[in-house]
Order: structure tokens, then C-alpha cells, then sequence
């Protein structure tokens, strides 16, 4: 018994510190990608300036006289709130039905919708650049770029809210159905109620996955609908001397989202189980 | 309305729209990979327009098959994928484990964990490759230049020196070359992701049985038999999640090859039809349609796993 308690004990404090190593090995990149971006270009790539160096905004100023950020920032911003919203507002009444109403086929389409998750992009690139360009006219709009973003987020978000909605008691649902409430005020008043934790995380997440987006919205765009991930396109050319520079574009496109996860954490470790938590 | 018109009504708006997205771009990939098809001849100007005269049958394909790039692609595509998949699974498993005990800072520490899972894909390669893997400019050059400038400096202490006069120059690495930078993409989308694998597994043992646990202790089983008995069955589902929603985002991976391996011959599938569209689309169609096939089976055995008990 005493060689157990003694081995407890060095694991209660061997333990904790293992887990904060690695928590800190993890964060190490990013911190290391915000510490660049106090560096000129010059400090970033001396060895003597690694850890000691005279912190400068420089950076940060450039980037938003030559480079505008804020343009960039706003097109992220609007695209992946109205794709988020719109995810929605298609993947709640497509879950509620298939959770509450499912019939032989729920699962097979369920299944279907995130199997056009996995189709490749790059192989229907061609086809969407020609449609958009020369059939829509819609290339380089804000419009293309939500719909598309939301398209591509739609079957993640409809299974997560479905995996949501399953634990709903279909009762609760029911004896609102004999009180003569209509779909649309079950939604609303009952089942979003119900399952808010669900949608917000679901929410966050396929907002989280539209800011991050590099492939189509590099590809579809050119200047007006263009977001932080098209910015970032363009400054990588210029490699390694320009750490500095880098460093603060990057820091810029990616605190935004780092900090909104920070502070949803909970919201999110609650909500992103897929359903693999019973 | 009858009772079942409502809940199709709702399905409608989102399996219209994805039947839209998936079939008009697809249909159009086949339909050029059946024709010659190039953005610049100056041979052959007529192969520049689209159109069913230049019909090529299955040219395009055999011309793919062919290529010896296309295998390699394939190959290093599964590779990178299962890699990363191993990978995130077993570190995953290991930190949710870790993590899931009540320590100090727990909550920082959780928080520090997440944090990769939010960098935008283009920012985490040109971060990795750059600033930290760079065998020059980098922390990776950087920390290998300073462990030999050490042992140069310990050579010349009287006992001790003899030892390390005998160790030879550490180099760097250099991750632009084609095998190694397909490890460069597999640790940098390991760091990425893994903390989403910790995520899900860390929420699913905080739902385990407690009291199971405890009846273990008292009949003597030892901590690994009651991981190995009763955590790992345990986590069965929550493991077939994480490799699913893995691949489906890990199978289409571009912006880090693109960022990381342009034009060392570190391809990938998606990667391999970008290079083909630059100019000729009727091979790059072909390849896409190689990619969907491959796509697809890959699906129907990932969704078979996952999807029996989705429905319970």
C-alpha cells in the first residue's frame, strides 16, 4: 500500500508537468510566429536577435499602409458570417427533420451529403472557375464566395446539428405537435431552446472552418471578394528573407480566430463530439 | 399537408443544393475528360474550345495511367493520409489521458492545447517551413548550428574533449526535397490536427464509466489492464470519428503541399490535378475523376464503420 501511495504521489506531480511540456510545445509555433512579428526582417534572421531584440511595430504599420489588411479582414469577416448563417439556416430544418421524422433513407442521405465532402476540389476547379466566369458572372463576389464557403461546411454542419437533435426526447416534440404548434415555431421556441449549445458550437465551428478556407477562396476571387487567406497567398512568394513581414501578415489573419476560440473553448469541447459521445 | 411532406419539405433546400454543387462541376469534369481539351496550342488551336469533335474517348485516361507521376501521387497521397492519421490518434490518445486529470492550470494547459486547431492551413505551413524547418534560416538550422558550435566548444576541455572530438558535424535537414517534405506536411498537419483528436477523446473519457472503474480497482486490475479493458472499447467510437472527419479533410489536402513542396515532386492527388490544369484540363479531368473513385472508396468504408451506429 505505501509503495502505491508513494508512486501516486510522484505522479501527481510528474503528470501535470508532462501535460504542461507538451500544452507548451504545442503553443510554441504560434508564439513563435507573434514574437517574429515585433522583429524588423533583418533581427528575424540573426541567431544573435533570437531572443533579444528591440521590439518594433514596423511590421504591423506596413502591413496595413502597403497591404490592405483591414479590406481583407472585412471580406473574411462578412463571407464567413453570411455562410455561417446560411449553413444554418438550411442545416436546422434539414437535422430537425432527419432527427425527429427519420425515414428508411435518412441515413443514406446523411451519408451522401459527407460523401461531397470528400469529393477532391481541385478536380471540379476547372469547371467552377468557367461556370462562375463565363455562364454566372458571379466570380470574385462576395456572393460566390458564401455560397461556396457554405456549401462545403453544409454537410459537417447538418451531421453535427443531427447529432445534437438525436439526444432531443422526441416527446418533448410531440406533445408540441397535439398543442397545434406550427414547424416553424418548434424550431424556434422549442428545439434551438433546447439544443443552443449544439448550434452555437456548430456555428462557431463552420465559422472557424470558413475563415480558414484557402482553396476556393483563393481560387475564386482576384480583388474584391478577396480574404485573409488570399493576403496570406500572396506574401508567401517572397521566402525566408522576410520573416518579419511574414510573420505580422500571418499573426494578423489568424489571431482573430485564435482568440475567438480561446474564449468558446468550452462551447466547443461541449459541442464537437460527432455524435461520439454516448 | 400529410404528415411526412413537412419533414421532406425541410430536407429539400440543403439535398437540393448539394445535388447542385456535386453534380453540375462533375458532370462537367467528365465531360472534359472524354475530349482533348488544353488552354494553349498553338499545334492545335481547335482543342482550345471545348467541344464534342474533339471527342478523345478514354485517351485521357490511358495518358494518366501512364504518367508515372499518377501512381507516385497516389501512393504518397495514402501515405501522407495515414500517417497523419496514425499519428494524431496514438499523440491524441496519449494527451486526452494526460490531460484528463485535475492538475493546476488545467484550463490554460487546455487552451494551449487547442490553439494549433485555429490556424488557418496556409499560415501553418508557411510558418513550418520557414521559420521553423528552414535548415539556414530557421529554428531548425538555427538550433543545429548552436549544438555545433557547443561541442566545437567542448572539444577543448582537457578530459572531456577527446570524447566529443570524435562527434561528428551535425546538418540540418533540409525539408525541401521530395521525401522529406512529405514529413514536413505530416508533422505540420499532425500538430494541427491532433488537438482535435484530444478534443473529442478527452470529451468522451470524461463520460466514461467511473463506477466501472472503481469495481476494477477493488478486483485488482491495474491501471493498463483497465485502459486496455475498459477505456480503449470505450473509445472505439469516438476514435472511428476522428479518423473519419480526418480524412475527409485530409484527402483534399492542397494548400500545405502547395506552400511546402512546389515543384520538388511531393505530390499528392489534388495536387497532381492542379498541375495538369495549368493547361492541359482534359488529363486533369481524367485525374479528378481517378480522385472521386478513389474519394469514393475510401468513403463507403469509413462511412460503413461510422455510420452503423449513427443511427442508434
Amino acid at each position: 500500500m505505501a509503495a502505491v501511495t508513494e508512486r501516486s504521489k510522484i505522479g501527481n506531480i510528474l503528470w501535470p508537468v508532462v501535460a504542461w511540456i507538451v500544452a507548451l510545445i504545442f503553443f510554441f509555433p504560434i508564439f513563435w510566429l507573434v514574437f517574429t512579428s515585433f522583429k524588423t526582417d533583418a533581427d528575424a534572421v540573426k541567431p544573435e536577435h533570437l531572443f533579444f531584440f528591440t521590439p518594433t511595430l514596423e511590421n504591423y504599420t506596413n502591413m496595413t499602409e502597403n497591404y490592405d489588411y483591414w479590406r481583407f479582414a472585412i471580406n473574411s469577416v462578412i463571407t464567413s458570417s453570411f455562410a455561417t448563417l446560411f449553413a444554418l439556416a438550411v442545416g436546422v430544418p434539414c437535422a430537425y427533420a432527419m432527427a425527429f421524422n427519420p425515414s428508411r433513407h435518412t441515413k443514406d442521405i446523411l451519408m451522401w451529403m459527407l460523401s461531397t465532402k470528400m469529393l477532391p476540389a481541385a478536380a471540379v476547379l476547372y469547371p467552377m472557375t468557367f461556370i462562375t466566369k463565363n455562364f454566372l458572372g458571379i466570380f470574385d463576389t462576395h456572393f460566390l464566395v458564401i455560397l461556396v464557403l457554405c456549401l462545403i461546411n453544409l454537410p459537417i454542419a447538418i451531421w453535427m446539428l443531427f447529432t445534437y437533435f438525436k439526444e432531443i426526447p422526441k416527446e418533448i416534440i410531440e406533445a408540441s405537435k397535439m398543442d397545434g404548434v406550427t414547424t416553424w415555431g418548434e424550431i424556434k421556441d422549442i428545439l434551438i431552446p433546447l439544443a443552443w449549445g449544439g448550434v452555437a458550437s456548430t456555428a462557431l465551428l463552420t465559422f472557424i472552418f470558413c475563415w480558414n478556407e484557402a482553396y476556393w477562396t483563393v481560387r475564386l476571387t482576384t480583388i474584391d471578394a478577396a480574404t485573409l487567406s488570399k493576403l496570406i497567398e500572396g506574401n508567401r512568394a517572397p521566402e525566408g528573407l522576410f520573416f518579419g513581414r511574414l510573420s505580422a501578415v500571418s499573426t494578423a489573419a489568424v489571431m482573430p480566430i485564435v482568440i475567438l476560440g480561446w474564449f468558446c473553448q468550452k462551447q466547443l469541447v461541449q459541442g464537437l463530439t460527432f455524435g461520439a459521445v454516448k | 399537408m400529410s404528415d411526412r411532406s413537412i419533414p421532406r419539405l425541410l430536407q429539400t433546400p440543403a439535398v437540393i443544393l448539394l445535388l447542385v454543387w456535386m453534380i453540375v462541376p462533375l458532370s462537367m469534369t467528365l465531360y472534359f475528360s472524354f475530349i482533348r481539351y488544353v488552354l494553349n496550342s498553338l499545334r492545335k488551336p481547335e482543342w482550345t474550345t471545348p467541344s464534342i469533335s474533339n471527342w478523345r474517348g478514354f485517351g485521357n485516361y490511358e495518358y494518366v495511367l501512364n504518367a508515372k507521376d499518377f501512381w507516385f501521387a497516389i501512393q504518397n497521397s495514402v501515405f501522407i493520409v495515414s500517417s497523419i492519421l496514425i499519428l494524431t490518434v496514438l499523440l491524441g490518445l496519449c494527451i486526452a489521458v494526460l490531460v484528463n486529470r485535475s492538475f493546476p492550470g488545467r484550463g490554460i494547459v487546455r487552451v494551449l492545447l487547442i490553439s494549433p486547431f485555429f490556424v488557418m492551413p496556409a499560415v501553418n505551413a508557411v510558418l513550418w517551413i520557414n521559420m521553423i524547418l528552414d535548415p539556414v534560416l530557421g529554428l531548425q538550422g538555427i538550433a543545429v548550428n548552436g549544438l555545433n558550435d557547443l561541442i566545437d566548444g567542448l572539444r577543448d576541455f582537457p578530459v572531456l574533449g577527446s570524447f566529443f572530438s570524435l562527434w561528428p558535424e551535425f546538418e540540418p535537414i533540409s525539408f525541401r526535397a521530395t521525401q522529406t517534405s512529405a514529413y514536413a506536411v505530416i508533422m505540420m498537419v499532425t500538430w494541427q490536427w491532433t488537438p482535435f483528436a484530444v478534443l473529442i477523446f478527452m470529451t468522451s473519457l470524461q463520460s466514461e464509466d467511473e463506477s466501472q472503474k472503481e469495481a476494477a480497482t477493488l478486483d485488482g486490475a491495474g491501471p493498463w489492464s483497465q485502459f486496455i479493458n475498459l477505456t480503449v472499447p470505450h473509445l472505439a467510437r469516438p476514435i472511428a470519428i476522428v479518423v473519419m472527419i480526418q480524412s475527409i479533410f485530409h484527402l483534399s489536402l492542397y494548400a500545405e503541399i502547395e506552400i511546402v513542396s512546389r515543384g520538388n515532386g511531393n505530390k499528392n492527388l489534388p495536387y497532381l490535378i492542379g498541375e495538369f490544369s495549368s493547361n492541359n484540363i482534359g488529363a486533369a479531368s481524367a485525374t479528378g475523376i481517378f480522385a472521386v473513385i478513389l474519394a469514393n472508396i475510401i468513403a463507403i468504408f469509413l462511412l460503413r464503420m461510422v455510420g452503423k451506429s449513427l443511427m442508434d
